[in-house]
């Protein structure tokens, strides 16, 4: 071992080490989470707290599926997640690459706007989100919710694909018009490919955005359309918490996005870094 | 980064997961267009009635509903919110003028709040419907003298204490020899005290103690507050005309009680929440605890102490025995498509209320449907619910639309500090008093 190797070592062990407790402390609440899932009923709410279940069961995840709504609520997270990321993708791809690419004054403003309706709280706008369904019809439809959603997402999903955009060089752009290709056969062939990281990235907070929201689901959704985050809610009640149960379909409910994550990992990694590199 | 040039993998690629996520779309459109769910919550229009329930409610609901629709031929869907939620939801369609059901269950501390969105209901309180409900339900559905809701179901604290112990010859002996009478379910607050402090004890002699006396909430405002009503007060908090009386010496009385118990209760008080506790008793670390009569058949098959509970009424104080019922209302909205069919249902939902009793949680609002199953396997407990909901001093908390905002940021942090060791409790009955006029205004 060089001398160099052995001065690095102790640095090593500290940057490992870090990161191990971040991990750790990233990872606790999903793992406490999902240990809960296998306790009994009376381990999982022990005084003091027990890390391992006393009893290894399977019951609480039984009991999940059994109730009626889940696998009903599981279909109608998808259905909305799929939809509103489909739509925030679809309005926001164009309208950012129009804003980075003509850099009009009126484009930064939009961009700026856009930026700004998430800071409204969502409760701000649930009255008037609750009238409009109900004048389109869609209240109580994954429809009706994948709209509310994108309301949320579209606005970072301009935001996120605009930075990307700017990563890409306009000399890109020139090159296919100079080959004969119009704006959009440009966007479409030779821009979008280059961005696929971003667009990977976009698409994931779209999907997390819809997967995970709550209070349009509760404002908008009685019988048909229940999302999953409202039955997981269904397990507090005023006579107590079903913590197995609760534990058990929450565990479910994130595997669909970890394996998300996994399977785009490596797009997300190269979007992450390609908002920094400057064409 | 390196950036790669588009080429036609790419390309390739790129057309590959654009016509999977168009496949998945038309798969989530096809399946958005109606929701997995089900009915539809109105889809039948004047044939079905939609009720807004929390969670909870929803099983003492729905025996009701079968029955509804197997006499009448008439569907109801029970749209199921959790708690927040379901006040949330009321409120946005209350505010909008617009709502999705025909019938909501209400908790009692929202009735005042909403009772301007909603249909009388006093036609259907005749003499002989008042008579079969306990008083405090009555004067609970009031809102400036109209009824605003049809009382479903309600609960009570009552006293839950360990059998194994109280029955038990030698525990029996060393305390009539300690404290000069029979050991036996406390009935007023000087035995509740003694018995907590006799139980406290370490009863594998490893030199701590493993088993308490009782529990004290600190997480939760509803125990002490049938302390108040025990102790005589002429409200809790409020009295009739909104004057706040939190500051008077029954209320003081009450939480000194209360507090009182914390050196037989297991530490960490000021985070003790009902689930917590209820906890803590089936796991048999309590002798005692004071909680709501639905978790009497609630009890898990593998506690310390199932078989090993009886239930007694709520303890005395002064003012006798007094409780906080927990009171769910059946309203109609005024904006409301069905109110025929509405209150149809809500007439049913009263006529067989001890349908309802059959259900997991076992609660009812007719004493008629209580005393219909006191007694029998199972329900040994409701003679004790039924005692209480009747007790002397038993009220409903006040009705006041600010209720869950005082509870919130006054009662629940004053109860908190109040349970700490060294607590001036009229400082902080002064403290919370200030507070609660400020919310009041």
């Amino acid at each position: 071992m060089s001398t160099l190797e052995v001065r690095r070592t102790p640095t090593r062990l500290l940057l490992w080490f870090l990161l191990g407790s971040m991990v750790v402390l990233y990872a606790f609440p999903f793992l406490y989470l999902l240990l809960t899932s296998f306790k009994t009923p009376l381990d999982a709410l022990a005084v003091p707290p027990k890390a391992l279940p006393d009893e290894w069961t399977l019951a609480n995840y039984q009991q999940a599926l059994a109730r009626e709504g889940v696998v009903d609520s599981f279909i109608n997270s998808i259905s909305a997640a799929v939809i509103s990321t489909v739509l925030s993708l679809v309005l926001a791809v164009p309208a950012a690459y129009g804003v980075s690419r003509f850099r009009t004054i009126s484009g930064r403003v939009f961009v700026m706007a856009a930026l700004v309706t998430r800071m409204i709280p969502p409760v701000a706008i649930g009255v008037p989100m609750v009238g409009m369904m109900r004048a389109l019809g869609l209240t109580d439809t994954p429809t009706g919710v994948a709209i509310a959603h994108t309301t949320i997402s579209l606005p970072l999903s301009i935001w996120l694909m605009s930075s990307f955009f700017e990563s890409v060089p306009n000399e890109l752009d020139e090159a296919a018009r100079v080959d004969g290709a119009g704006r959009l056969a440009a966007l479409w062939h030779i821009i979008l490919p280059v961005v696929r990281g971003g667009v990977a990235v976009t698409a994931i907070f779209a999907f997390l955005a819809s997967w995970n929201e709550f209070l349009f689901a509760l404002l908008l959704t009685a019988i048909r359309a229940q999302t999953t985050p409202l039955v997981i809610a269904n397990f507090q009640t005023q006579f107590g918490l079903e913590w197995g149960a609760m534990t058990a379909l929450a565990t479910m409910y994130s595997v669909p996005v970890i394996l998300l994550t996994l399977v785009l990992q490596r797009y997300i990694v190269a979007g992450m870094t390609l908002g920094a590199v400057k064409g | 980064m390196g950036q790669e040039l588009p080429g036609a993998a790419l390309r390739s690629r790129l057309g590959l997961s654009v016509g999977a996520a168009a496949t998945v779309l038309v798969m989530a459109t096809g399946l958005a267009a109606c929701g997995a769910g089900g009915d539809d919550a109105s889809g039948d229009g004047g044939n079905t009635v939609t009720v807004l329930v929390e969670g909870g409610g929803k099983a003492e609901l729905e025996p009701v509903a079968k029955a509804f629709t197997e006499e009448t031929g008439t569907k109801v869907s029970l749209v199921e919110l959790p708690y927040d939620g379901l006040y949330d939801r009321l409120s946005s369609e209350f505010s909008s003028g617009s709502v999705s059901f025909d019938v909501a269950a209400l908790d009692a501390i929202w009735l005042q709040g909403f009772a301007d969105g909603v249909e009388p209901l006093d036609d259907m309180f005749t003499d002989e419907v008042q008579a079969d409900l306990f008083p405090a339900l009555v004067e609970e559905a009031q809102v400036d003298d109209t009824f605003v809701g049809m009382p479903v179901w309600t609960n009570a604290e009552i006293l839950f204490y360990r059998t194994d112990l109280f029955e038990d010859p030698k525990q029996q002996a060393a305390f009539k020899k300690e404290y000069g009478y029979p050991l036996a379910p406390p009935t007023d607050w000087q035995q509740f005290q003694d018995m907590a402090a006799f139980f406290t004890q370490d009863t594998d002699g490893d030199g701590s103690t493993d088993l308490y006396g009782t529990d004290v909430k600190g997480a939760v405002e509803t125990e002490w507050l049938a302390h108040v009503a025990q102790a005589g007060s002429p409200g809790m908090v409020l009295d009739d005309d909104a004057n706040v009386i939190i500051d008077n010496a029954e209320h003081l009385a009450a939480l000194d009680f209360y507090t009182k118990a914390v050196t037989d209760a297991p530490e960490g008080a000021s985070q003790v929440d009902w689930a917590a506790a209820q906890n803590l008793f089936n796991q048999g670390q309590l002798a005692m605890t004071k909680f709501w009569a639905h978790a009497y058949p609630q009890i898990p098959d593998d506690a310390k102490v199932k078989g090993k509970v009886g239930a007694a009424p709520m303890i005395a104080g002064p003012a006798g025995i007094g409780g906080v019922p927990g009171n769910w209302y059946l309203s109609i909205p005024k904006a409301g498509d069905n109110k025929d069919l509405a209150e149809e249902f809500i007439q049913f939902a009263y006529d067989h209320n001890d349908l309802s009793i059959e259900s997991a949680l076992g609660l009812a609002a007719r004493k008629s449907a209580f005393e219909k199953y006191a007694g029998k396997p199972g329900y040994e407990h409701f003679d004790a619910l039924i005692a209480t909901l009747d007790g002397p001093a038993t009220m409903p908390r006040p009705a006041n639309a600010k209720w869950q905002q005082i509870v919130d940021t006054a009662l629940i942090p004053m109860i908190q500090k109040a349970v700490e060791p060294g607590a001036d409790n009229q400082a902080l009955l002064d403290e919370a008093k200030a507070k609660i006029e400020e919310i009041l205004g």
